[in-house]
Order: C-alpha cells, then structure tokens, then sequence
C-alpha cells in the first residue's frame, strides 16, 4: 500500500451510504433516549382506549356531553408526546453538535402525525362526534401546549398543562362558548379554532425545537 | 475571652420528632403537588366555582358541584401525580439501592404516599372551604351537608392510591399521563352509567329505576339533584355511604397490594429464571405480609358489600331519592321543618320556602300584578305558595288547591314550564311564566263553585291548553302588566303551533283588551268568566 492510495479519498457512494447510516443511528438513538417506542405503544393504547370508548358506547351520541371523552383521550395521547421531551441526559446533550434541535422538531412532528393517525384507527369501525378534522386540530393543540410547557416544567412533567387545559375545555365544552381560544370545544369548520390551535401547535414546536425542555427541577419529585 | 468563659448555650435541644415523622415532613416539603396547584385552582375556579354560582344557592345543589365537578378536576391531578411520586423508584432506578434500608419497602411507599395524599387533601378542603364559605354568604336557609365532602374526600382518596399503585408497579415516564386519563374516562363513564338513572338522561329531573340494577349508584358523579333537593325533606346518605365505602374498600386493598410490591415486582423481574419461592423467601417478614392480606380482604369486602348494597336501592316515595333498605333511617323520610317567608302588606300573599327567600321579593313582583287584575273574581287566588317538586315520587308542575284557591308553584316548574330558576337567567321570561302559570290555571281550569277545585298536579297538567280566546285573554292581561307574550311561551303552543291567522286573532284582541282600562277589564272578566272558562266565548268577542 502507498501513501497516496491511503490519501485518495473514498468513493462517494460509499462516504453517502456512512453518512446515512450515521444519521440513522444518531436518530435512532435520540428516539430510544427519548423513550419514543415505549411512547408509540402508548399511543397505540390510547387508540385502544378510544375504540372501546365508542365501541362500548362510553360516551354519548350526540350534544355537548358527546366530545367529552374523545377529547379526555385526545389531550392524553397529547401529554405522550410531550413527555418525550425528556432527555437522560440533560444539559451535557445540547454541547454535542447541531442535528439536536432537529432532531427534537422531527421527533414532536412524526409522533403528533403518529398520534392522529393511531387515533383515527382507533376510531375505524366506528363514529366520532365531528369527525377526525376535530381530532387532529386537538391533538396537535394539546401537543403544543405539552412542549410549551416541557421548556418549563421539564418533559417528564409537561403532561400537566395539556390536561389542565383539557379540563378547563371540558366546562367551556358544556357552556358552549364560542371563543376561539376554546379551540377543543369548536365544530370542524370554525376558522379561528383551527388558526389558535396551529399558532398554540406552531408556538410550543418553535420553543420547543429552539430551546428543548427544561433540563433541571424536572425529576423533582 | 476564653474558650472556658464562654457560657453554655441555653437554647434546650429540639425533641427529635420520630423517623416516620421526619420522612413525611421530607415527603410533604418535596412533593410535586404543590407545583400543580396553581393549574388545580384554574381548573377548580373555571370548572366548579362557576358551575357552582350558576346554580341558586341552596346547599344541597350547591355541594353537589364537589362530586360532580370537583372530584372531576382532581381526578386528573390526583392520578397523575400520585403516579409520578409512586413510580420514584423506578424511575430514578434507585430499587434496589432503597431496597439495602433496614425499614420495610411497606413504610418507604407509605410515607411517600401520606405526603402526596396529604397536600391533595388539603388542597381539596381548601376548595370546599371557598365553595362553603361562598354558599354560606348567599343562602338563606340550611347549613352545609357533609355528606358530598366525605364522597369527594373518599374519591380524592382511591384516584390518588391508584394513581400511585399504578406508578409503583409500572414505573414510567407515561405512567403518569396515561393514569390520569384512564381515571378520568373511567369517571366519565360513572357519570354516563349515573345519568341512565334519571328520567330521560337529563340534568334535575326526578330518579327513575333503570332497567338494571343500579349499580351506577356508586358513580360519585351524577347531574345536579333537584333545586329543592334537601329543603322539603333531608336528603338521605344512603347512597353517600355506599359510596364511600366502596371507593374505601378499593383504596384499603390496593394499599395492601402496596405491601406485597417487592415481591411481585421481584416475581415479574425473576420470572423464570428464579423459583418463586426464591422471591416470596426475601420478604418483609410474615407478619407485615399478613397485615397486607387482611387489608387486602378488608377492602375487597367493604367494595363486594358496597356494590351488593347498591343493587338493593329503590326510589323513595316520599321524598324521590335514593335509599338502600340496608341503610336507610325512617327518620330522614320526615319532611324537614320550616316556617316559610311571606310577603305582607298587599291583599295578595307570596310565600316562597326560606331556602328560596333570596327571590322572594322576585316572584312577589311576577304575581302581585297579576294578582290584582283578577283580584275579587270568582275562583281567583289570594295566596301564591311554593311548594315541594316531588310528591309521592312524581313531580309536581304546580296549579290550584283549597278553597278559597292557592295558587301553587315549585321551584322546578311554574305551571307547565321549567322555572329556570337558576340564577334566573332571563328575567322578563321568568316574570312572564310565573303570570302566565297563574292566569292559565285561573282562566283554563273550571270554576270552583261548578266542580271541586284541581289540587296541584303531577306531570304535564291535563287539560290548559287553551282557546284562542282564553289565550287572548291571558295575553291582554299580561300585556297590561307590563310583559309581552310571544307564540313561544305561550300555553297554546303547548299542543301544537296554531297557523299564523289565529295568532294574529289572538294578538290583536289581547292589545285591544290590555288598552282598556284595569276597571273595564275586571268588569268584563266578572261578567263573562264563566263563559269564558266553558270557552263559549270567541275571540271576536273580546272587547
């Protein structure tokens, strides 16, 4: 072997292929520190839980009470994602390069589109008062407002604002209020729901991806 | 000055507080519910302060706000929270290193569930308290029940233990969320169960017997009783207790499962790779794991009699509510004593029940009016009184009775219209159903000297419906006295909507009635009631 043929730098399929491959773990890994397996079976649960709900006729036909446990499990499978947020690892990860807040932006991204779609096959077979429109415009606000939270609370603990909000919904969803920051409790079509639930969805995913959770106070406890 | 001249220190040693104290003051400084609490008061100001204030404020519908809305909200809280401390262990993968302490895994559980059961029991008080307090401030009768209270506390309580259990044995970062939403399905669907118990499913309508056994009686949350729940007779604690003892009952056994934790989550770990006796061989000792088999089977016993109970309540006639034969006390079918408030200094008396003397002085201005049209008339009341919305298990829609004639109301139902009574949402409509009550009986029913005047009755009240001209008449009267009728609430439109050409009829002669003068109208009204209540008369006929 010479020096140059040493020196000679390698093909590019090759250099592509590692790099790809590099990528896949690094993902790969984020996800498993992330706990995002254990998170898509937990997800899958709460397609379970809204099957049985509609199958068993837990909730009811019509009226105001009929979004109400629909959007319990909407808001539950919204605080899984944000307790995703977590890391083990805390303030030491973010010196480790620059794919970290990407890699946080495509992880909250996937698991919402995950989550309406787990959702939705929940609810196959079945019917669901307003339709998958409403389960998605909540699901992606319930999952803003838990990664808004995770930058304060930390992501172990980012589960509490979106069923706070979730219960607050739960009385405007009986007094009928119209407002649209009361997006949960809106029918399909109204515009300002769907324009508050993606600015919430839009807000909690920038701060989110820009500054991750909080890294400290969140295991108190 | 030297170290022997320094005096002493007279401060006396601190007693030292017992271990378990000590842990529990630890477990109560660093707990994680007080970080939550400022979102639990949100939830608790938006969810059950306001649903609380849509409510009049009689105690007994006031504090069912705790079951139905409070226990709701910390519902969610409890579980979750309770799951995020339970599942400490595991989480911090610290098991096997507390596991090297000499006190039992038992205690170490316990304390941190004290401490966490504690700030949320105290947060749940401080609740009641504001809920209490605002409720003493406006009613006017009755005293807090505390019946509602021990439910809440008792489903504070089992929501918490779960939520704890849950985390202990699965110990996980989505533990915590997912406890708390299957505590809350798990809630909404009790209510659901809860409210086929009630005639039609809707909200402050008399119990009915479902078509199973009533199970669902022990769903904390249920709709809102009737507005004089409580008031007319005591509200009974029969299902309370049952209630209570079965949410208990759960608690007890799952505290007790607490103390077998090691080793089952030793036997879930070890599963086949140890023997089983290898796992039970590591315990506590036996007497601790006897003490966790008897609360065990204490609590499964108290929630197995508690739900047999449940299955044996039936309606109670006197009073519409619930009892368990088991439980109940004669004593509470007794009607509850009271001395009712009267308006006085007019002919026409208004009496309303104390609990319901903050609308006095409302429902006296709805019917004094109204009283003086028809006042001297044959059959026309000189009293208004409020009385019970149950009888006899069936509800009471209000009417006429005695001699000389009482006109009869509830606080449900004002003739055959929902009083809507809470908070009297729209007052120039309350005003109006409560004339218009009055009149309709008064110019619908036959007269008393003819045929023996109708007691107040029950369900829809047969036979108001009313002619055009007896319409036209109630409309003129009401017209006069300020209110102005529509096709809406009208009683004709109790039996079906009449075309447009009679509703104009009937308008037009009840304001060409209500423009004469009070005079000329009492004096039509003396001489041509009869005829009008046989419904002779047509509308073309009124002046």
């Amino acid at each position: 072997m010479t020096a140059p043929s040493v020196l000679k730098s390698p093909a590019a399929p090759a250099g592509t292929t590692r790099v790809v491959a590099a990528g896949l773990r690094l993902t790969w890994l984020h996800l498993r520190t992330r706990r995002v397996p254990a998170g898509i079976v937990a997800l899958a649960a709460c397609g379970g839980l809204l099957h049985a709900a509609l199958h068993y006729h837990w909730e009811f036909n019509s009226g105001p009470y009929a979004q109400q446990v629909p959007m319990i499990i909407e808001a539950g499978a919204a605080a899984v994602i944000a307790v995703t947020a977590h890391s083990p690892f805390g303030e030491a990860e973010r010196a480790t390069g620059r794919w970290l807040p990407y890699l946080r932006l495509l992880t909250a991204v996937a698991l919402a589109g995950l989550a309406i779609g787990l959702l939705q096959l929940g609810v196959t077979g079945e019917t669901l008062n307003e339709g998958v429109l409403v389960l998605a415009r909540n699901v992606i606000g319930f999952t803003g407002l838990g990664l808004a939270c995770s930058l304060v609370t930390g992501g172990l603990l980012a589960w509490t604002l979106p069923l706070g909000y979730m219960l607050f919904c739960q009385y405007a969803l009986l007094e009928l209020w119209r407002a649209p920051w009361a997006w949960p409790v809106r029918p399909a079509a109204d515009r300002g729901a769907w324009i508050c639930a993606s600015a919430v969805f839009a807000l909690g995913l920038l701060l989110f991806t820009i500054r991750g959770p909080r890294t400290r106070l969140s295991d108190n406890g | 000055m030297s170290v022997i001249s320094v005096p002493p220190s007279r401060s006396l040693p601190r007693p030292a507080l017992p271990r378990s104290a000590r842990a529990l003051g630890l477990e109560f400084k660093r707990n994680a519910v007080p970080y939550v609490l400022p979102l639990l008061a949100a939830a608790f100001y938006f969810n059950t302060v306001r649903t609380a204030d849509g409510y009049p404020p009689v105690w007994t519908l006031r504090a069912s706000a705790i079951p139905n809305d409070m226990l709701f909200e910390f519902s969610v809280f409890a579980a979750g929270l309770a799951a995020w401390v339970g599942s400490r262990e595991g989480r911090r993968k610290t098991a096997d290193l507390v596991a090297t302490t000499p006190r039992a895994a038992w205690a170490r559980l316990t304390v941190a569930l004290a401490g966490t059961l504690c700030w949320l029991l105290l947060a749940f008080l401080a609740g009641v308290a504001v809920l209490y307090i605002q409720t003493a401030l406006e009613a006017t009768w009755g005293g807090p029940p505390l019946w509602p209270v021990f439910v809440g506390a008792a489903g504070v309580t089992v929501v918490t233990v779960i939520g704890f259990t849950a985390g202990v044995f699965f110990p996980g970062r989505f533990t915590a969320p997912l406890a708390a939403i299957l505590v809350v399905v798990i809630n909404q669907v009790g209510f659901r169960e809860a409210l086929n118990t009630t005639t039609g499913g809707g909200a402050r309508l008399l119990p009915s017997p479902p078509a199973s056994a009533p199970y669902a009686l022990l769903s904390p949350a249920t709709s809102p009783p009737l507005v004089d729940a409580g008031v007319y007779y005591h509200v009974a604690p029969d299902v309370a207790i049952t209630q209570v003892m079965f949410m208990g009952g759960i608690a007890v056994a799952l505290f007790g499962v607490l103390g077998l934790a090691p080793e089952l989550r030793e036997l879930a770990s070890v599963f086949g790779r140890k023997s089983r006796r290898a796992a039970f061989a590591r315990s506590d000792g036996w007497l601790l794991r006897a003490v966790t088999v008897i609360l065990i089977a204490c609590g499964v016993a108290a929630s197995a009699t508690a739900f047999a109970l449940a299955g044996t309540a039936r309606l109670n006639a006197a009073t519409g509510g619930w009892e368990i034969p088991a439980l109940h006390s004669a004593a509470s079918d007794q009607p509850a004593p009271f001395t009712p408030d009267c308006t006085g200094g007019s002919a026409f008396q208004v009496c309303v029940h104390p609990a319901f003397g903050f609308y006095l002085s409302d429902v006296a201005a709805a019917l004094d009016p109204v009283g003086a049209e028809i006042a001297g008339l044959p059959g026309a009341p000189v009293r208004a009184e409020e009385v019970a919305s149950v009888r006899g298990g069936l509800a009471v829609m209000g009417g006429y009775s005695g001699n000389p004639p009482v006109f009869q109301f509830t606080a449900e139902h004002v003739g055959t219209m929902f009083g809507e009574f809470n908070g009297i949402p729209d007052p120039a409509g309350w005003r109006q159903a409560f004339g218009q009550a009055m009149l309709g009986g008064f110019l619908i029913a036959p007269a008393p000297q003819t045929a023996p005047s109708r007691p107040a009755g029950t369900g829809p009240v047969p036979g108001l419906v009313p002619t055009p001209a007896q319409q036209a008449v109630v409309n003129g009267l009401l017209i006069a006295v300020g209110s102005q009728p529509s096709l809406n609430t009208s009683l004709i439109g109790e039996s079906g909507k009449p075309d447009a050409a009679t509703w104009d009829a009937i308008s037009a002669a009840a304001q060409r009635f209500a423009r004469h003068s009070a005079g000329a109208r009492h004096a039509w009204l003396a001489s041509h009631l009869a005829a009008l209540r046989a419904g002779t008369i047509t509308v073309a006929q009124i002046p």
